[in-house]
């Protein structure tokens, strides 16, 4: 990584622990993925942005503050980028993906908390994820108990702002939740001293749509029957988004695809044909959480597709770009936001129908839940899955685990297990 | 055609010799070098059957140490191997219950023996090999004692799957007057509601094949059978079903 | 029934306490036959078309139950027996309340969950409002949407939606209208057992205590299951009655130097005592519970003479209490600072049932007030409903009574 120290310390960091973040990371990502062969050279950008995680983007994101403008961290996919981008401001991603915030997290959470928040919690409290630092006000939502109760925590020296997400689906919910994108606004228009009128928020939705299309022809390629890109590097280049400055991000991932369906075109991919095609579904997958891909990837099958919120969750809706006044634009954005099917809204008959869509679509040979341990919504909702997925004859395995590489070996047996009864 | 199959757990290593005549076993205690334990043993079978290394046309390795082995042709996870061997040795099971040293798995499979589903341990010890050792100690017996010992007794309820938890709550109830049998009788039960509850989210089997080295121990079997109301069958090379499976895939594997 | 085995156990390892001759008021008695004498209750009720509605938590509002001349009961999910059953289909790591509850259905072994026409159920926790999916497949559930933001203007007009919709569905699922009158009349007895609730438990701001935790809890716990709620204020008053009169006789629950403990978080009920049980086995007295088996719905008794629309005021009563899924929780915070004083408390227990998530993460902020605060010895205990680590939880309770 270049030399970012100076920035760091401005920012408060606690450099000498970061330094063991920075030590590390360069050794997992070349282990991880340096290590694949015929890679697609539009992943060099993707490289550099992992290389320099803590460095490029914090620069802008600093260079912006210094205009005079403001930025938002986020935790989750149900908060609406476009009102932030909007109001002239950036929406980041925040850190969380690492076992090596956990601990920090674990002085003031329970243990058996689910790692993502743990890390995050941690992150923010050891002072070593510079995006942390730099927001200027963290936007949280009610998804799930170990969240809503960690902003509490998280919220004493950052301004937040908490999105009540509807906990279920009905036409009221919806209104429910314009109302809360409505405060969201307001708070954000008070915040940035900016206006949110029908025409930036209009230019701001066709802006975060064009990030989700191009993610969105990005996977397309992966349905080719050899893929032209490995699970593990789709996976990456939806992570960055997460980050990335939507314009650029967008440009780039176009970029990448080009190269990708050239492949097809010429036949190249980078697993054997008959390699097996497995869906990932679950909880989410945050930088650098690259674990589980690992494990399916050097068994021989390819992940073809992420039934994640770091996958299809991201970006498969688009907002109606057809509205013209706020109130319409509110509108489609609630109605874009609540069709995203996570477990946290009951019942959520609509994940079901999408894994086994995507199942087909991606001619996926098995399926993997992946829960991160003690996320008691994905858990729960996995007998439902299992029962749907059975009655369809698709094969699927169950995986509960966390950040730390101790059940590496065990997690490895299971799924080569599980690619052996996928049959040759 | 010989073929074999190698199957380093992380207690013994079991190996199979399939010859178009029979098919011959030799089992060692793995130590702490599952590398050379798994070589010495496959070789010394060999030297019994008078052959070499070179007669052998193809060798499957599996088990914890599976991907420690330079001589096998390829390496396949026990699960796949166990389904294939408990398979061989008992018809008509649709079910397999396999308890090792350090994990216990259900595999639901078909009648080839080809794995349709399964399910294993969670990190944790409970309800494993490992875990009855830890509580024989505990007790001053020995894992062969636990069976005879626990036979006629009424179960004492015992809470802790956490082995190591489990392991002072038996320190507990000995301190406290209880008798042996009774524990052990308790711990079988507890051993045995857990691997039901496991067994039970693949659906239901009336006839379950118990291999693995813990299917010695009659007591818990008899446990199990009571939990799951179904016929559990122990084959007499239950502790070599892993080796024999994978011995059994090296031969599909050629022809 | 179970229960009762197990209570009368806990009793004589209480009596023995300390070698004390204690005197109990002799109206318990009639309190520990309440769950099985109203299984009979409910069974005539139910054969003359009367309907019953199964709850589990306090955010239900019992009132339109009751509206509708139908019985509201809570199910039960306080004991460990059915877990292993409910982990065939749930995960292990779910809190025990929830798998109890679940377990209990599905093995169709709380006689209470048997008799329910309905089961209505809230998106109060992450595991609840999953596990009600579940639940959905033996038997009719209503799930209300409860808002999880309670200062927010909005949450309170969501959720005063979620009460007209609940009208609507017992309306429907029993063939009854109900009139604002009857709804009024249904807002006044749940006053009045709410008053004669605090009226008991507030026994306890005497120091010393009146009345064991052990006693309170089996109380409170077991009046629940009344098929007449107004049998159950009667039995109360009688019983505060009693209490009164033995105090002032002289009979009195440990002496000044008794440890008064407050114990917070999760709900306990007979079944899941151990806390309370282990507490008063070590020499200590659960004067005051702040939980929703406890002091805290308590406190929410409604105006009556408020003319608005009586769903209004349900709403507006039932967003307030503080319960850790809602964010922030400021509520709770008060209410423990306010019973710690009343209460003259020594030492506060935070209970937690394992992998409830909004419990344990808010511990950090009740052990700020307690422990920073207010200066006293706080503990926060998190296990589930089996023994097997009763004897690591003696010696701790032991520990913190110490501290005292």
């Amino acid at each position: 990584m270049a030399d970012y120290r100076q920035m760091w310390t401005d920012l408060e960091m606690d450099l000498e622990k970061h330094d063991l973040l920075c030590e590390a990371l360069p050794d997992a990502f070349g282990g991880i993925y340096l290590s694949q062969e015929n890679r697609p050279q539009g992943m060099d950008f993707f490289d550099f942005v992992v290389a320099e995680i803590h460095g490029v983007r914090p620069a802008e994101l600093i260079e912006h503050q210094q205009k005079g403008g403001k930025v938002f961290g986020t935790f989750c996919v149900y908060v609406p980028d476009e009102v932030i981008f909007a109001a002239g401001a950036i929406s980041t991603g925040l850190c969380g993906g690492s076992q090596f915030w956990v601990p920090g997290g674990e002085k003031v959470l329970p243990t058996n908390t689910c790692p993502l928040i743990k890390a995050s919690v941690g992150a923010r409290l050891d002072k070593t994820c510079p995006f942390f630092r730099i927001a200027d006000m963290y936007v949280g939502e009610t998804t799930c108990d170990g969240k809503k109760k960690a902003w509490e925590i998280l919220a004493s020296d950052v301004p937040m702002h908490i999105i009540d997400i509807p906990q279920m689906k009905r036409a009221k919910d919806i209104d429910g939740f314009a109302e809360e994108i409505k405060e969201f606004i307001k708070v954000v228009e008070d915040f940035t001293g900016n206006k949110v009128t029908a025409q930036v928020l209009g230019e701001s939705i066709k802006l975060i749509n064009n990030k989700r299309k191009a993610l969105q022809r990005l996977y397309a390629t992966r349905k080719a029957a050899l893929v032209p890109i490995s699970g593990k590097d789709a996976l990456l280049v939806t992570q960055i988004a997460f980050y990335d400055d939507p314009t650029r991000n967008a440009q780039m991932v176009n970029k990448l695809c080009d190269e990708l369906e050239e492949r097809i075109a010429r036949k190249d991919g980078v697993f054997p044909e008959n390699a097996k095609r497995i869906l990932i579904t679950g909880t989410p997958m945050a930088i650098p959480n690259w674990k589980l891909h690992h494990i399916v990837e050097t068994a021989g099958a390819v992940v073809v597709v992420e039934e994640l919120c770091t996958g299809t969750r991201y970006f498969e809706n688009l907002v109606d770009e057809s509205a013209t006044t706020l109130d319409a634009q509110v509108r489609a954005l609630a109605e874009r936001y609540m069709k995203t099917n996570c477990a946290c809204f009951t019942p959520n008959p609509g994940r079901i129908d999408d894994i086994i869509r995507l199942v087909r679509d991606y001619k996926a040979d098995g399926v993997i839940d992946y829960n991160l341990q003690f996320c008691g919504l994905y858990s729960t909702e996995s007998y439902l899955i299992k029962q749907a997925l059975d009655a369809q004859g698709i094969p699927l395995l169950h995986i509960e685990t966390d950040y730390s590489e101790q059940d590496f070996e065990q997690l490895r047996t299971r799924v080569e297990a599980f690619l052996e009864m996928l049959g040759k | 055609m010989i073929v074999a199959g190698v199957d380093v757990g992380s207690i013994s290593t079991k190996v199979a010799v399939l010859t178009p005549e029979k098919i011959t076993y030799k089992m060692a205690p793995t130590g702490w070098s599952p590398r050379e334990t798994g070589l010495a043993t496959y070789q010394g079978l060999l030297q019994e059957l008078g052959h070499s290394e070179d007669d052998v046309d193809f060798v499957v390795g599996t088990g914890y140490g599976r991907i420690s082995l330079p001589f096998v042709s390829k390496a396949i996870t026990e699960i796949t191997c166990h389904a294939r061997g408990a398979a061989h040795l008992v018809n008509d099971s649709t079910m397999v219950i396999d308890i090792g040293g350090q994990d216990s798995k259900i595999i639901k499979i078909d009648q080839k023996g080809k794995v349709l589903d399964f399910v294993m341990n969670d990190k944790c010890a409970a309800g494993t090999g490992r875990f009855l050792q830890m509580i024989a100690a505990a007790l001053g017996l020995d894992v062969a004692e636990l069976s005879e010992l626990s036979r006629g007794k009424t179960p004492l309820t015992l809470n802790s799957m956490c082995a190591v938890f489990a392991e002072s709550e038996v320190i507990g109830l000995l301190a406290a007057g209880r008798d042996k049998g009774e524990i052990v009788a308790g711990l079988h039960q507890s051993i045995a509601r857990r691997i039901a509850s496991m067994a039970q989210r693949m659906g239901k089997a009336a006839r379950i094949t118990f291999t693995g080295g813990v299917a010695r121990n009659e007591g818990l079997c008899s446990c199990l059978r009571e939990v799951l109301g179904a016929e559990i069958i122990v084959p007499a090379e239950c502790q070599l079903a892993g080796a024999l499976g994978a011995a059994l895939l090296a031969r599909d594997y050629l022809s | 029934m179970g229960d009762e085995r197990c209570y009368a156990k806990s009793l004589c390892r209480h009596s023995k306490r300390k070698g004390e001759v204690r005197l109990r008021p002799a109206l318990l008695e009639s309190f520990q036959e309440i769950r099985d004498k109203n299984m009979l209750t409910f069974k005539e009720a139910k054969e003359r078309g009367v309907k019953v509605a199964g709850i589990y938590c306090g955010y239900c509002p019992r009132e339109l139950v009751l509206a509708a001349g139908a019985i509201p009961v809570g199910l039960c999910g306080t004991r460990e027996e059915p877990i292993a059953a409910a982990e065939k289909d749930l995960p292990r790591n779910l809190c025990p309340l929830i798998k109890s509850s679940y377990g209990f259905a599905a093995t169709d072994t709380c006689p209470y969950f048997h008799f329910s026409d309905l089961i209505i159920g809230e998106t109060t926790c992450d595991g609840k409002k999953k596990m009600f999916e579940l639940l959905g497949k033996i038997k009719p559930v209503h799930v209300m949407n409860l808002p999880q933001i309670p200062d927010r203007e909005s949450s309170l007009k969501l959720w005063h939606d979620e009460l007209q919709r609940l009208q609507k569905v017992i309306e429907e699922s029993f063939a009854v209208e109900i009139s604002e009158e009857a709804l009024r009349e249904a807002i006044h007895q749940t006053n009045e057992e709410l008053r004669v609730r605090k009226e008991l438990l507030d026994l306890n701001r005497n120091k010393p205590a009146l009345i064991s935790g052990m006693d309170l809890l089996m109380t409170t716990f077991q009046v629940g299951f009344n098929a007449d709620h107004k049998e159950g204020v009667v039995m109360m008053e009688r019983l505060i009655a009693q209490v009164k009169e033995m105090a002032a006789q002289g009979h009195q629950v440990g002496d000044e130097k008794t440890p008064r403990i407050l114990l917070t978080g999760t709900p306990v009920g007979m079944g899941s005592e151990k806390i309370v049980s282990l507490v008063e086995e070590c020499g200590g007295l659960v004067v005051a519970m702040q939980n929703c088996s406890g002091y805290t719905c308590t406190q929410f008794m409604v105006d009556e003479n408020d003319q608005r629309d009586p769903l209004m005021i349900l709403a507006e009563k039932y967003l307030s209490i503080p319960c850790s899924v809602m964010t922030p929780n400021p509520g709770r915070l008060a209410l423990l600072e306010q019973m710690i004083k009343d209460f003259q408390i020594d030492g506060v227990i935070d209970l937690t049932w394992q992998a409830c998530h909004t419990f344990n993460v808010e511990s950090f902020n009740v052990s700020e007030l307690v422990k920073n605060k207010l200066g006293l010895p706080f503990i926060q205990i998190e296990t589930d409903y089996s023994n097997s680590d009763r004897e690591t939880l003696r010696v701790r309770i032991e520990a913190f009574l110490e501290m005292i």
